[in-house]
């Protein structure tokens, strides 16, 4: 492993890990090579501060981190004994449906990321929380697709939650596993806008940290749940924003986040209710991939 | 089109001009002397005004000519297609180099959307004919390799990128005017050729499709709207109320707004078992988008029943001859997990919805119209309590667990 020393370097500058984790986290987990680096917005300076001077250091926090860990680390090594990831052989072998998020309780919003167009300098809007009656996940806010006048953003007007990286203890990255299934079902509520679902799976290389799987997620709109079935054949290769040439089929066995982007460009509020998200089995679907690949340079 | 000969004609043209420019160069040495010897060699004279208007502003301030102002000039008049494409023609007629055709397309691009051509394929096959032919074709493979004419080949993917995000697929008359601009493997043909796999392919993807024209009539597109969320094709929409303006002896001006509602025959039967003693509500008002455009509709619902009132249906066993559907034996019969496709979650607890409606005005007064008209085909409604829970702003599509205790209940009798 020629790269280590580089990765533990990279590890090292992630500053946004340090001061979540102890610092023995970040060294052990797998983590890419930040050749990109983070976005910037621009007409903002660099951040130099040197890494050291972001560490913050708390002794109360590294002890709960800790715990948590161990606590962790027992239910991984207890759980071997169950069965695999912790369920029992009959399960994971048998099983065809799997409710992978429900919103049953606050602490289920804890594992969503919600971010929006602010972070490029826009207007949008987005926030999460549950519903009135405590168990669906309500995702609202405003659209605004005014650019930011910055002279170099063009397009503006997104808002995105997206699901939590699993970690696993001592901060290593665990993947979702879902090739026993072949299809994503979910139940949500919406007001007729499209949406976009995005699943993010670990990669090898580092330049492809931003290559996300993306589906659309049309809503009727209306009082009435809808459910909606999306095979992972479907899925289309993106790397941001534009999707890529060579496509190829979803890895189901690392998958990484999932998350949900609206931007339509109708500027006003908006909202999307999720019952759940879970995968499902459909027999009846036999595609692998939906979308061939023509000869590259063919002679024209 | 261009033919061939045209072309070669034009190239021949421009390699003189260019070499005559050079010469008054190197005689003169002023940049003045080259536009004067490009307008003096002009072959085709322009007519409109536009152009000439255009060309004496440009000789005032040489530093900066903007092409927005031919069009900001044009749209004092009028804003149309016509107005558009004319700008587009005067452009062409006046220089037969397309000196500036890049910032020219750029500031066209920029208006049409002022101009209402955003989403017209002709309008876009026009701005990308303003492009000189063959002359950013590579005609070597030192310039295939590398990027020739980046500018330009940049200019002709802003343009196909403008055209994919008005969801317009472009057709075989911009294929072969970007063989001809760009050659046959350059950065726009390639842009082309993904459009034209992309396109065709998440085109009739909505399973709810909306037309991009939508009703102009508000009682059409209520119409559309309420079919839609309704996700009945038994439902039927009524009009409870046409919409009229009339002015009343007096002087006044009377209009009343627009009702509209939908019941399937499976709400209808939902609300003829509704207990009376518990209230109804007219929630809303819930925002529908069909595109661009918001509507607001209004829904009856109930709260959830508690679970002391839940009574469980039996299964009327005429339903299927062939089997069971019900079987009351005191087995443990698991099914085989293999074969279990249902979710393991808890329902969502949510009262039934028995009615939508849109209106022109989402006033108590105008929705209490249409459950007067509701009562004609549910006389339950008569005999229950209709609680208004309006909001001026949209809100939130819940069921609320306890009404709000601020408003008083409103009786129909």
């Amino acid at each position: 492993m020629a790269l280590t020393p580089l990765k533990q370097l990279a590890t090292l500058h992630r500053g946004a890990l340090l001061t979540l984790l102890p610092p023995h986290g970040p060294l052990v987990c797998g983590s890419r090579i930040n050749f990109l680096g983070e976005y910037r917005r621009p007409g903002q300076p660099r951040d130099n501060t040197p890494p050291w001077k972001k560490i913050r250091f708390n002794f109360a926090k590294g002890v709960e981190a800790i715990q948590q860990d161990l606590t962790s680390l027992k239910d991984e090594v207890f759980g071997r004994f169950v069965g695999p990831q912790g369920r029992t052989l009959k399960e994971h072998l048998l099983e065809q449906t799997f409710v992978q998020w429900e919103f049953r309780g606050p602490e289920s919003l804890s594992n969503w990321i919600v971010s929006s167009d602010r972070e490029i300098g826009g207007r949008s809007e987005a926030y999460l929380k549950l519903g009135r009656n405590n168990s669906t996940c309500l995702l609202y806010g405003t659209l605004c697709s005014i650019p930011p006048r910055d002279g170099e953003t063009s397009y503006s007007g997104y808002c995105t939650v997206r699901s939590k990286q699993p970690l696993k203890s001592f901060g290593r990255k665990k993947h979702y596993d879902w090739s026993n299934f072949n299809t994503v079902h979910l139940r949500v509520r919406g007001d007729g806008r499209p949406w976009m679902i995005n699943i993010g799976t670990e990669m090898y290389f580092s330049h492809h940290k931003n290559d996300m799987y993306n589906f659309f997620l049309y809503t009727r709109g209306g009082p009435y749940w809808q459910d909606v079935k999306i095979p992972f054949s479907k899925f289309f290769l993106s790397s941001q924003g534009r999707i890529q040439d060579n496509q190829h089929p979803i890895q189901v066995d690392k998958v990484n986040t999932i998350g949900f982007t609206l931007g339509d460009q109708a500027d006003g509020p908006f909202q999307l209710e999720i019952d759940f998200i879970a995968l499902c089995n459909d027999r009846a679907h036999t595609e692998e991939f939906a979308y061939e690949l023509y000869k590259r340079n063919p002679e024209v | 089109m261009h033919s061939k000969n045209q072309i070669q004609e034009m190239h021949a043209a421009l390699r003189w001009e260019m070499n005559l420019a050079k010469v008054s160069v190197e005689k003169v040495g002023s940049l003045r002397n080259i536009h004067s010897s490009s307008t003096l060699l002009k072959n085709e004279p322009f007519a409109t005004d536009y152009g000439e208007k255009s060309e004496h502003k440009g000789e005032g301030d040489k530093s900066l000519v903007t092409h927005d102002d031919l069009f900001e000039r044009v749209a004092q008049e009028s804003r149309t297609k016509a107005t558009f494409s004319r700008v587009l023609d005067v452009f062409v007629r006046q220089d037969i180099r397309r000196r500036g055709h890049v910032e020219f397309i750029y500031a066209a691009l920029k208006k049409m959307p002022e101009f209402g051509v955003e989403r017209d394929l002709a309008v876009y096959n026009k701005v990308l004919d303003i492009f000189p032919k063959e002359v950013f074709v590579p005609r070597n493979f030192i310039q295939r390799m590398f990027n020739h004419y980046p500018r330009q080949q940049e200019c002709g993917v802003q343009v196909l990128e403008q055209m994919e995000n008005y969801g317009l697929t472009p057709n075989v008359e911009t294929k072969v005017l970007l063989v001809q601009i760009f050659g046959e493997k350059s950065h726009p043909m390639r842009k082309f050729q993904r459009l034209m796999y992309w396109f065709p392919r998440f085109k009739d993807m909505n399973p709810f499709p909306i037309p991009h024209q939508l009703p102009q009539d508000p009682l059409d597109l209520a119409r559309f709207s309420l079919s839609r969320i309704a996700n009945d094709l038994d439902a039927k929409v009524t009009v409870h109320q046409m919409p009229f303006t009339d002015i009343s002896e007096t002087g006044e001006e009377v209009s009343q707004p627009y009702v509209v509602g939908i019941q399937s025959p499976d709400q209808c039967h939902l609300l003829a078992k509704h207990n009376t003693s518990r209230p109804l509500f007219v929630e809303g008002p819930f925002a529908l988008w069909l595109r661009q455009t918001c509507v607001h509709y209004y829904v009856l619902r109930a709260d959830p029943l508690p679970p002391e009132e839940k009574v469980k249906e039996p299964v009327d066993p005429e339903r299927c001859f062939f089997y069971p559907l019900e079987l009351d034996l005191d087995l443990e019969l698991d099914r085989d997990l293999g074969d279990d496709d249902s979710f393991n979650v808890d329902e969502v607890e949510e009262g039934p919805v028995f009615a939508m409606c849109m209106a022109g005005q989402g006033d108590q007064a105008t929705l209490a119209k249409w459950i007067s008209g509701l009562q004609e085909t549910n006389p339950i409604l008569g005999r229950t309590a209709t609680v208004f829970r309006l909001e001026s702003g949209p809100r939130e599509l819940q069921s609320t667990a306890e009404p709000e205790p601020d408003l008083q209940p409103h009786h129909h009798l």
